[in-house]
């Protein structure tokens, strides 16, 4: 049946983030040594980490499929964006509060205006504005339009925004603060580097898996808008689409 | 050139009816200076720290002034279908932005003028020498500002909740104007160096290119959806 | 509140939310999937 065939690669995809999701797992909770000065504890990088990641790769794709939409005005662009917005918005929001628990035991605060949470809050709020804007403007074209120029304008904006927010943190403070989320490239303990490898990829993936789901969703409820406004006579198309129908 | 002879055509528009109707510019001066008065009875503001927090204040109570003109910047144009109709002119949409960018640039640097000396009475401040370098770096501020607010006031045009979306949305994008006008006034304040101030003033000219440039570019979609 | 505590804690509210999320998805599915058919099979 056509959905099947459809969901078979993304299963793939779910199967091997899942395993990839064990294994990062193991590796980070018992395989890697802790931390010489942070114990345990820095665990938590095993999380932090790929998340941060995965949410500026969010908002890259919320950029591309703004810019697709823009120029070629196709519908799959603007559903790309949105899903990439909505997972997007998770992913940030999930860093800022593993940030804050890696915090309280390494700083002893639930928060701290560092340059790396701050701006990871920013990031959160761009996302919000972003699904807000669409939810509240009125015409559904306008809306989508309206929401691919801010991906746009937010996406240049970053460049800008880190440059202000590092600078207005660094020199402010002295150069020594110890930062707990710092990498010691050189002095990485190797099984480190595995558990962080193994775990970026499992979010990867996982991101990846959630978008496909999100953006096939994101499709289907496209067609039943279209069904219900047009009736019967897009009936006909859709059982031209789907070669018969179900 | 015809676009530049477009822009003055359109700016004298809301010039005009501006000082027959004068809605946004005295609404505006007024909140912003009520804004001062707020601040200052929420913050006590010691005499002898008046000068270090005034950069922050004054910046604050700009934003939060513009984002009234900006909410306001399309009022005329919603009424009687005047949208429609400016739409319907052979004109280059570009034109129609940076006109909107300048009227609110105006109004938001006539406004900054009166209110600058205004908060320096109030608190008593006396580096009254500094004032011109001030309004100059927050002048860099207020076209980034009204840059990204002309595009975000077209967007939200016909949204729901408008008065709270325009803020939500244009507010994180802003932070950093914000906070290189607010150093760069620091900076200035302080008589600090121009090795200082040199990385803040070219990040706002950055920012002002780069988002003057991409608003020209994209306002046409932004109006006409 | 121990070392592990916090790692369990940040382990567990992250991987709490995505599956919230992914069971979140599928229920928005299904209700796609529905309204799908119901149209599709519809006048």
């Amino acid at each position: 049946m056509a959905q099947t065939s459809q969901g078979k690669p993304r299963r793939v995809l779910g199967g091997l983030a899942f395993l990839f999701i064990l294994l990062g797992l193991y590796f980070a909770l018992i395989e890697a040594p802790p931390d010489a000065y942070q114990g345990e504890v820095q665990r938590i990088m095993y999380l932090h980490i790929p998340s941060i990641l995965t949410a500026y790769l969010s908002f890259l794709i919320v950029f591309i499929g703004s810019c697709l939409f823009l120029w070629k005005r196709e519908r799959r662009d603007d559903i790309l964006a949105h899903s990439a917005a909505e997972i997007g918005v998770l992913f940030t929001g999930l860093t800022i509060i593993e940030g804050s628990i890696w915090g309280k035991p390494t700083w002893g605060v639930w928060w701290t205006w560092d340059a790396r949470l701050t701006l990871t809050a920013i990031l959160f709020l761009i996302f919000v504005g972003y699904l807000m804007l669409r939810s509240l403007v009125e015409d559904e074209d306008r809306a989508a339009i309206c929401s691919a120029v801010l991906g746009i304008v937010g996406f240049i904006d970053i460049p800008l925004i880190h440059m202000s927010v590092y600078w207005w943190r660094t020199l402010h403070q002295p150069p020594s603060i110890l930062r707990p989320d710092k990498l010691p490239w050189e002095n990485i303990h190797p099984s480190m580097l595995i558990a962080l490898s193994i775990n970026f990829v499992a979010f990867v993936l996982l991101y990846f898996y959630l978008l496909s789901l999100r953006f096939r969703l994101g499709e289907m409820e496209e067609e039943a808008k279209r069904l219900k406004l047009y009736g019967g006579s897009a009936k006909l198309t859709a059982m031209s689409m789907s070669n018969g129908g179900a | 050139m015809e676009i530049v002879r477009q822009i003055a055509w359109l700016l004298w528009k809301d010039l005009l009816l501006e000082t027959r109707r004068r809605e946004s510019l005295l609404a505006m001066f007024f909140f912003g200076t009520l804004l001062l008065f707020v601040f200052h009875f929420a913050i006590e503001i010691p005499p002898d720290r008046a000068a270090e927090m005034a950069p922050g204040l004054l910046s604050l109570a700009f934003v939060f002034t513009g984002t009234l003109g900006l909410t306001q910047l399309f009022q005329a144009e919603r009424e009687n279908h005047c949208l429609e109709a400016l739409l319907l002119c052979p004109m280059d949409r570009g034109a129609l932005y940076l006109a909107k960018l300048l009227f609110n640039f105006l109004l938001m640097l006539l406004i900054e003028s009166v209110v600058f000396p205004l908060f320096w009475i109030l608190f008593n401040l006396s580096s009254w020498g500094r004032l011109p370098h001030l309004l100059g770096v927050t002048l860099l501020g207020t076209i980034g500002f009204c840059a990204l607010g002309t595009l975000f006031s077209a967007a939200t045009l016909r949204a729901r909740a408008r008065e709270l979306l325009l803020p939500l949305v244009l507010l994180p994008l802003m932070i950093p104007v914000l906070l290189a006008t607010i150093r760069g006034m620091e900076i200035v304040l302080r008589g600090g160096e121009s090795y200082e101030l040199l990385p803040w003033l070219r990040l706002l000219i950055g920012f002002d290119v780069i988002f003057t440039t991409v608003g020209f570019l994209i306002f046409e979609w932004v109006v006409e959806a | 509140m121990g070392p592990w505590g916090f790692v369990f804690l940040a382990y567990g509210v992250v991987w709490g939310a995505l599956l919230l999320y992914l069971a979140l998805l599928k229920r928005r599915r299904r209700k796609a999937e529905a309204d799908l058919s119901r149209l599709g099979d519809g006048p």
